[in-house]
Order: C-alpha cells, then structure tokens, then sequence
C-alpha cells in the first residue's frame, strides 16, 4: 500500500517539474540572453517540488 | 523470479542500516555512523579552508585553488550580491560556510562506503535552527527587537486583518527552518535509498552466475548491466543533487535574511 501512495504524492510533484520545465523553456526561448538566470530558477523551483516527492517516498519507507 | 522475491527483504535490511546505529557509546550520548562521517567532513572541511588560505597568491593557480575560488565567487555573486542585495559583506561569511560544509558533507557521502552527515534528521535540524536563529537575530539588529516583531505583518493593513496576518505570517516563519530540514535529510536519505536498492538488484541478478555457471544463469544475469548503467545514471545526478541541495539551503537561507532586513513587507 505505501509504493501505491508513493505513487499517488509523485503525481503532483511531476506535475509541478513539468511546469516549471515548460516555463524555463518558453522563457529561454523567447529571451536566450536570460537563459543562465532562468536555468537557475529552474533548478530552484524543481528542487522544492521534488522534495515534496521525496518527502512521500522517505515517510513511505520509514513508517 | 526468485530475484524479486529476495527484493523486498533486502530493501528493508538497506533501510535499516541507513538509520542511526551507534559505533560508539550508545544513541544518547556517543557516535552514530553519521556523526563520525560528520566529524570527518569537519576535519576535511577545516583542512581545505586552511590550505586554501596559505595557498593564496595574487595569481591564482593550480586547480585547487581556482576551483575553491570559484565556488566563493559563485557564492558571492549569485547567492549574495544577487539575493542579500546592499549589505551582503555582513552575511557572506555566514553564507559561504553553510554552503561550503553542507557540500563536503554531501559529497563525502557519495563516496562508496562513506554516509553522508546531512543523511540524518538531527544534522540538518541544527542546521536550519542556525540559520533560523540567524535571520531572526538580523531582523532584531535592523528593527529591534519591537520593531521586527511589528513588521511581520505587513504595514497599511486595517487593525483586525492586521492581526490575522500577523499570526498567519508568524506561523509561516516558524514553518521555515523545519522545511530547511526536511528537505535537505529527504534529499540525501532518498538518493542514498535509490541508489542503493539499484545495486541490489544488479547483485541478486547476477547471484545465479556467481553460483553456478551456465547458459540459462548467464542469459538471465543481462539485466544486470541495464541496473549497473542506471545506478551509475543516478550517481551523476547525485552529484548534481549534492550541489544543487547546498545551493539551495544557501538561497533560501539568504532570501530569508533577506525578507527579515528588509523595510517594507
């Protein structure tokens, strides 16, 4: 049961990663001369949405 | 498969010896085997501090000294220059040290055998209560104790929602260093987790072979290099994680000094 609720808490963080994959990407390409600063906040804005993920996966494996 | 079978059992041994086991002394008062990697990464992080202090030269050379310069400059352009805004002098040291340790400690994890100081809940706790207690103390020195107490909530408010806010805004900044926490230890316990139930599987594929040597054993230990190219996959991107994580505990940390100086909400 706790891999099908993994599974269930990664949906919003994938989503959340896609979203801002698809921001940086339409950023770069309509203004390639932000590409380093946009790049950066996308590492930003995907590492707190994949801690969410992690976070479901950690509490699945501990408890 | 009797593969997946043994799967389980030795995904739960791997989860069991991640958690804290004591080396020394017991868990109240002694080693786990992260605080002794934790006292290692100290030791390693004091050494190349003190190195590259008495290695300065006006022309920087060598590829120590250039790659620790850049990882200042890096610092102290991206994270303070760019974040902190006018007084960042006064919190680059504090910034540049809690970059630089959470980044040994990660990487010292990443090597096979060693684990990683920041992979245990009460290492990343006591670092984000530091940098809690540093922000907070910053807002005091620039308003006063009164002062930033009052400028949580935002000015030109009315009186009732005002203290709505206040509260809700109260609430969110006590919410600030256990994230900090969390999201460091989540980081590094699952990517140690990931990594280390992949190797698993390349070993129990290839078990059969090792036992005993035949055709049918060796066709199905070929899954094996498929597990072997994902795990060293995911190593790479551990890496980057080690660094991205310790960038971003620093943004954070630096945005937070930021909003606590700042006059205006």
């Amino acid at each position: 049961m706790g891999v099908i609720g993994y599974g269930l808490g990664v949906i919003g963080a994938a989503l959340a990663i896609g979203l801002a994959a698809f921001g940086a990407t339409s950023a770069m390409a309509r203004q390639p001369e932000v590409q380093g600063r946009a790049f950066t906040v996308f590492i930003l804005a995907s590492a707190f949405a994949e801690a969410l993920g992690l976070i479901g996966f950690v509490v699945t494996l501990i408890s | 498969m009797e593969a997946f079978e043994k799967l389980s059992g030795e995904i739960q041994h791997l989860v069991s010896e991640f958690s804290s086991i004591p080396v020394l002394g017991d868990l109240s008062l002694g080693l786990t085997q992260y605080s002794f990697w934790l006292l290692i990464a100290t030791v390693v992080f004091a050494i190349v501090v003190f190195t590259f202090v008495k290695k300065q030269t006006l022309v920087p050379h060598g590829i120590f000294v250039n790659g620790v310069e850049w990882l200042v400059e890096y610092v102290e352009n991206d994270v303070a220059k760019g974040v902190v805004g006018t007084n960042w002098r006064r919190h680059f040291p504090f910034l540049m040290t809690i970059f630089l340790f959470i980044l040994i400690n990660n990487i010292i994890g990443l090597i096979p055998g060693m684990k990683p100081g920041t992979g245990a809940i009460g290492c990343t706790a006591v670092l984000a209560l530091c940098s809690f207690m540093y922000f907070v103390y910053q807002g005091c020195r620039a308003h006063g104790v009164w002062g930033y107490i009052k400028s949580l909530a935002p000015a030109g408010v009315m009186f009732p929602m005002n203290l709505f806010v206040w509260v809700i805004e109260v609430f969110s900044l006590l919410l600030r260093p256990i994230t900090l926490a969390i999201r460091l230890f989540c980081n590094m316990f699952a990517g140690h987790i990931v990594m280390g139930s992949f190797a698993i599987m390349a070993s129990l594929f290839m078990e059969p072979l090792i036992e005993h040597l035949s055709a049918l054993n060796a066709v199905q230990a070929l899954p094996t290099l498929a597990w072997m190219a994902i795990l060293i996959i995911i190593y790479l991107v551990e890496f980057i994680v080690a660094f991205v994580q310790a960038y971003v505990f620093t943004v954070l940390s630096a945005v937070y000094i930021q909003i606590a100086e700042a006059d205006e909400h």
